[in-house]
């Protein structure tokens, strides 16, 4: 063999060398990229899903949930004509959700963080609790919000009663929802009782 | 060998060419984060995503009166008082909708007033689901900026990629050099919106 | 590509990199500092100034221990008051005026902040619309014991536009410096 036979045949097999790296490389950007991506979103997608109640939990009718340290019970969903001196409009209907709740790990301002009830009907749409003084006060029942910060004891039972102003034709399929900070995404949905 | 040389100068200034044109049109951080206008002209149901608005009317006064904590007050302005009167619905949830500003036809922008602390049926609005309410906004504006200008109304004021109801103010009746045909003395503002 | 050009080229770089590094090293080292400072101007009140952001036309200048224009002036202070008119210059509705003007007494960093009032309601911190004259007050809280100089030479301050600004790319009025000084004879009113 000549030089320069020689030289051609070991430029060739490095020629084939290179091919052969380039196209491994090509393959493997197919995984490196989604993976890169991957990567990157994942402290965004976990923030999404700490702030946002996205996957539900039915509960049945009647039942005590443990949520956020503690057992949860819906206890009624009600409406009334009277709305005191507050003026509703015409098809609009007042509806009082009340739930008791016993304490199980009393770090309430860490575990409810954010408690959110809401009422959710068959159509997607979903209420919060109105700003509207119809909810007169009482001794006996509290806001999430204020239940969150008043410092309770393990053991004891809270009554937490929100108030919504919701349209008639929402009525009928209205279930109550419940989100809590530590528990998100998951979120309770407490289903109606069928009659 | 010329022609060799001659090509690959030619792609060289190509490429520059399209690497330039690329940095000079990349879009900037405020338009790629902007908002995401949603138009619609007066009396057009214009749906936002988390809201729905409807303009009503526009009127336009001298003077505001209004009560506060048992008291008259009025309140003047170096140009016209604007009042429109909206009808805002939510979408799917209970939803909050502050921030309106009033846009004249050469871009100025005159954000909804704050000097009307204590009266009801102003901004911001909770809206809820199936219950539309009504409401207004209140804006100064000199008269030369009515005749053209488009009312912006979002959620809040620092928003980004959401969606902003761009309503054409076009059904204003205006004098010929531009200025409201009807302008009242004196706008009584806790008169209930109709 | 420096070794195939012509030596008298060369010399010229050589020579005028020189010149260019000793420059540049004065420059840090302060020499320009040195040259005399360029004239502040001085305003009068009725004169109209153009900052960029506002027209403002300085009226008058006073102090005063009485209840003014309904500003927050607490029990023990008193209040130096610049009656203004302003028109907004800018594109949108701001409050972008308590660096404006700046009194420069010696009076603690409490009195710095000026409370701005609308004076036809009165209100605070009004929101200033484009291309809308406005008579505007900014009220200082001076401590009672201050002593006011019978004329005050206020400084009037500037910011420059930025159509793009290096962060969001957005327009603003960014980087305050002083645009001239308002020698304005300040009386003592009794309201």
């Amino acid at each position: 063999m000549s030089a320069g036979a020689a030289v051609s045949t070991g430029a060739a097999e490095i020629g084939q060398s290179e091919r052969r790296w380039r196209r491994r490389s090509l393959w493997a950007l197919l995984i490196l990229l989604p993976a890169t991506l991957a990567l990157g979103s994942y402290t965004p997608v976990k923030w999404l899903f700490a702030a946002k109640d996205l996957f539900p939990r039915d509960v049945e009718p009647g039942s005590t949930v443990r949520f956020g340290g503690s057992d949860w019970k819906l206890e009624a969903m009600l409406t009334t004509k009277d709305t005191g001196s507050v003026k509703l409009p015409e098809n609009a209907v007042p509806v009082f959700v009340d739930f008791s709740v016993t304490i199980g790990d009393p770090d309430l301002q860490k575990l409810w963080t954010g408690c959110r009830i809401t009422l959710a009907d068959a159509a997607g749409r979903s209420w919060l609790p109105t700003s509207l003084p119809i909810l007169r006060y009482s001794d006996d029942w509290s806001d999430c919000n204020s239940a969150t910060f008043s410092g309770a004891a393990a053991g004891a039972t809270l009554k937490i009663r929100e108030a919504f102003v919701v349209p008639k034709d929402a009525i009928p399929t209205i279930e109550p929802t419940l989100g809590l900070g530590s528990e998100r995404p998951y979120y309770l949905r407490f289903l109606r009782a069928r009659d | 060998m010329i022609g060799h040389r001659l090509a690959n100068l030619a792609i060289l200034g190509l490429a520059a060419a399209i690497c330039y044109g690329m940095q000079t049109s990349k879009p900037h951080y405020a338009d790629l984060t902007g908002p995401i206008p949603v138009r619609g002209g007066m009396g057009d149901d214009v749906k936002a995503r988390l809201f729905q608005l409807r303009v009503d009317k526009v009127e336009f006064a001298k003077i505001l009166a209004v009560s506060e904590f048992g008291k008259d007050r009025t309140l003047t302005t170096g140009g016209i008082w604007a009042i429109v009167t909206v009808e805002l619905a939510a979408t799917n949830s209970t939803t909050t909708v502050s921030e309106a500003t009033w846009q004249g036809p050469t871009g100025l922008g005159y954000r909804e007033t704050e000097r009307l602390a204590m009266v009801s049926g102003l901004p911001p609005f909770t809206v809820e689901p199936g219950l539309p309410a009504r409401g207004r906004f209140v804006f100064e504006v000199p008269p030369s900026e009515i005749s053209g200008a488009t009312l912006l109304v979002s959620n809040e004021r620092a928003f980004a990629l959401d969606s902003q109801a761009r309503i054409t103010l076009d059904g204003l009746r205006l004098k010929p050099d531009g200025t409201p045909e009807m302008v009242a003395d004196i706008y009584d503002m806790d008169e209930p919106i109709q | 590509m420096f070794a195939s050009m012509r030596s008298r080229v060369r010399a010229w770089i050589t020579i005028g990199a020189g010149t260019v590094a000793a420059i540049l090293a004065a420059n840090l080292l302060g020499a320009f500092g040195a040259l005399p400072e360029p004239e502040i101007p001085v305003f009068a009140a009725g004169q109209e100034i153009e900052t960029g952001q506002w027209r403002v036309t300085p009226l008058r200048a006073f102090v005063t221990d009485q209840r003014i224009y309904d500003a927050p002036i607490r029990e023990g202070q008193k209040a130096l008051v610049l009656e203004v008119e302003m028109t907004n210059r800018t594109a949108a509705s701001t409050t972008d005026y308590f660096t404006l003007f700046k009194h420069g007494l010696p009076v603690g960093e409490e009195s710095e902040t000026p409370f701005v009032m609308l004076t036809r309601d009165p209100s605070m911190t009004p929101e200033l619309h484009p291309a809308m004259k406005e008579r505007v007050a900014f009220v200082w809280a001076l401590p009672e014991s201050a002593t006011s100089p019978g004329e005050i030479p206020f400084s009037v301050n500037t910011k420059t536009y930025k159509p793009i600004d290096n962060l969001y790319g957005v327009p603003g009025w960014y980087n305050e410096q002083e645009l001239g000084r308002l020698v304005i004879p300040v009386s003592e009113a009794s309201g």
